[in-house]
């Protein structure tokens, strides 16, 4: 990590931890948490597309598998932490499958089975009325309390899942420079190449699936507590396609992009849409400028910005010393 | 008597309707260098595919040290020794020189599965794969982005990223192609440099550095061998002169 990394990331941690106290109001503490949320989602499928140049539609299919196997083993009598650890387990296991199914067909083909799964997935939580309560949705009874903390304040909650964000971001950016991280970026771009290196490129591709499956249930987990609801609204396509989107708006290849990705895709559906009514024109907008001017994201771009602007001054400064005195 | 380092035998593989590899045979013995010749279009990149498993035969073995590969994935067939180098360059172009040369060493330790790991904190890697630069004349290149260096360069990183690995039997895929004349010549000599260790099998259209390298000369015409024996006897052979050599 380099020194200006280090700072940034102080500041960052300092920023994140005070925005309770700063903000004091509960409603915009509750977006906060929001965009942590969606933080962890987008950092989950980013993953698979940063490192290995995956594109998943079907992100949001692990909203439904854990989300709906929390509540209904919360209702059916299970303690709040047995229905976490089975609700990942099995959710973590079914990206097992559906990375099975999906890696069958590399590109295009990957894209439309993942779309596919995420909509089956959605299909049963609309249909199977008995089960998931269909269109009505399921409701769970209250917030865990972890070692006897109870989160049902905004305040907490957001503290919560800050903790529970951190933790994934440090496996997470332990992944990013692992050896095996290595091995998916090399597989990303020279699949046939690192299969001659002896690379097992389609386990690779496998593990990082359910490993970005796993991380994506512990956000749908936080989800379901923060709403304490549950319908398949919130497992559509379009959920599925707006974590993709946060991903790529702050910038796949970067650790910090999905995060401030998130951010501001949340703060605009959130913020703005109680002024404009027009805010996914808004958007739109947003994201078409982003891409003609930073065709690989926010962070990345403002970090290629910040080069410039730090290389210009250098020459500037240069050149001035070297100026003979008058 | 110690098995052959390669054997192949009745290998067959067509796309479609044309065959591109016609009953194939041919023993490589360890430590041999060979050279596999024939104009464009003969079958010869194909029949390297086919004992990497890039692509599946139809019929026939492979083996490797007397073990059978047919039927085993690519990266199975790597761990057992097999390295090859392509005519079309495949390399990181957006990773340091020294980052390719690792990831060939990581492709065949347990630790490339290691998310938790820092590569960087492995210094054995690095010096490793900073030694097979050095090995190709390219140990102060170590830390350049692959997209800045020249051509030849390339050519000696695809060379160091198999030496790294340490094969048994190494695929050379016209290790010269494009190269300027003083290139060629340092390649040659890289080349002469190798252990005999290791078996060679070399797929080369330069005929000057290929006969003076090559013990062995495999004539391939329309994925058929046509004519193999040693380089004086190929080379007086007429149908080496017919379909290959001209006059």
């Amino acid at each position: 990590m380099t020194r200006w990394s280090a700072i940034w990331l102080v500041i960052a941690a300092a920023l994140l931890l005070a925005v309770p106290p700063i903000i004091g109001n509960d409603f915009y503490v509750n977006m906060a948490s929001q965009v942590l949320i969606y933080a962890l989602f987008a950092l989950s499928i980013n993953m698979m597309l940063g490192y290995g140049g995956m594109v998943s539609l079907g992100h949001a299919g692990y909203l439904g598998l854990a989300g709906y196997t929390c509540i209904l083993l919360t209702i059916n009598g299970f303690d709040q932490l047995s229905a976490a650890i089975l609700s990942l387990a099995f959710s973590t296991a079914m990206a097992g499958l559906f990375g099975m199914l999906s890696l069958r067909a590399p590109g295009l083909g990957f894209i439309m089975i993942t779309l596919a799964v995420g909509q089956i997935v959605w299909g049963i939580a609309y249909r199977a009325n008995t089960l998931t309560g269909g269109d009505n949705g399921l409701r769970l009874p209250a917030r865990p309390m972890p070692f006897g903390i109870d989160l049902n304040s905004a305040p907490r909650f957001y503290y919560f899942a800050l903790a529970v964000l951190a933790v994934a971001l440090f496996f997470i950016w332990r992944f990013s420079r692992s050896p095996f991280g290595a091995s998916l970026k090399g597989a990303r771009d020279q699949p046939r190449r690192m299969t001659m290196l002896g690379y097992d490129v389609w386990l690779i591709r496998w593990l990082t699936f359910v490993i970005a499956g796993f991380w994506g249930s512990v956000a749908s987990l936080l989800f379901v507590y923060y709403n304490l609801f549950l319908s398949p609204h919130a497992l559509g396509l379009q959920q599925s396609a707006e974590i993709l989107l946060m991903a790529i708006l702050g910038g796949a290849s970067s650790l910090a992009g999905p995060i401030v990705g998130a951010a501001i895709i949340t703060l605009v559906k959130n913020v703005i849409s109680t002024y404009v009514e027009r805010w996914n024109t808004l958007l739109g907008a947003i994201f078409v400028i982003v891409i003609i001017f930073m065709p690989y994201g926010l962070v990345p771009g403002c970090q290629q910005l910040w080069r410039r602007v730090t290389a210009r001054r250098k020459r500037t400064d240069k050149k001035t010393a070297s100026e003979p005195a008058a | 008597m110690t098995a052959p380092a390669l054997q192949i035998t009745g290998l067959n593989k067509r796309f479609g309707g044309l065959p591109a590899t016609k009953d194939v045979s041919l023993t490589v013995m360890p430590g041999e260098r060979r050279l596999i010749i024939g104009p464009n279009g003969a079958g010869k990149t194909t029949l390297f595919n086919l004992v990497t498993g890039d692509l599946h035969a139809d019929g026939g073995s492979i083996k490797l040290f007397g073990e059978e590969l047919m039927g085993m994935r690519t990266p199975e067939r790597v761990h057992r020794g097999l390295a090859r180098t392509y005519q079309i360059l495949t390399l990181f172009p957006r990773e340091q020189l020294v980052h390719n040369v690792v990831l060939a060493l990581l492709g065949l330790e347990r630790l490339r599965w290691n998310p938790w790991a820092v590569l960087t904190g492995h210094r054995h890697l690095y010096e490793r794969a900073r030694e097979a630069l050095a090995q190709v004349g390219l140990g102060d290149s170590a830390e350049r982005v692959v997209a800045e260096t020249s051509y030849g360069e390339r050519r000696r990183l695809e060379l160091a990223m198999a030496l790294a690995q340490k094969p048994k039997v190494l695929l050379l895929d016209e290790p010269l192609a494009g190269l300027s004349q003083g290139e060629r010549q340092t390649v040659r000599d890289l080349l002469g440099k190798i252990p005999r260790d290791v078996t060679i099998v070399m797929i080369e259209h330069d005929m000057d550095t290929a006969l003076g390298f090559a013990e062995r000369i495999t004539l391939l015409h329309y994925g058929e061998v046509i004519v193999e024996g040693t380089r004086a006897e190929v080379v007086a052979d007429p149908r080496t002169r017919e379909v290959y050599l001209g006059d």
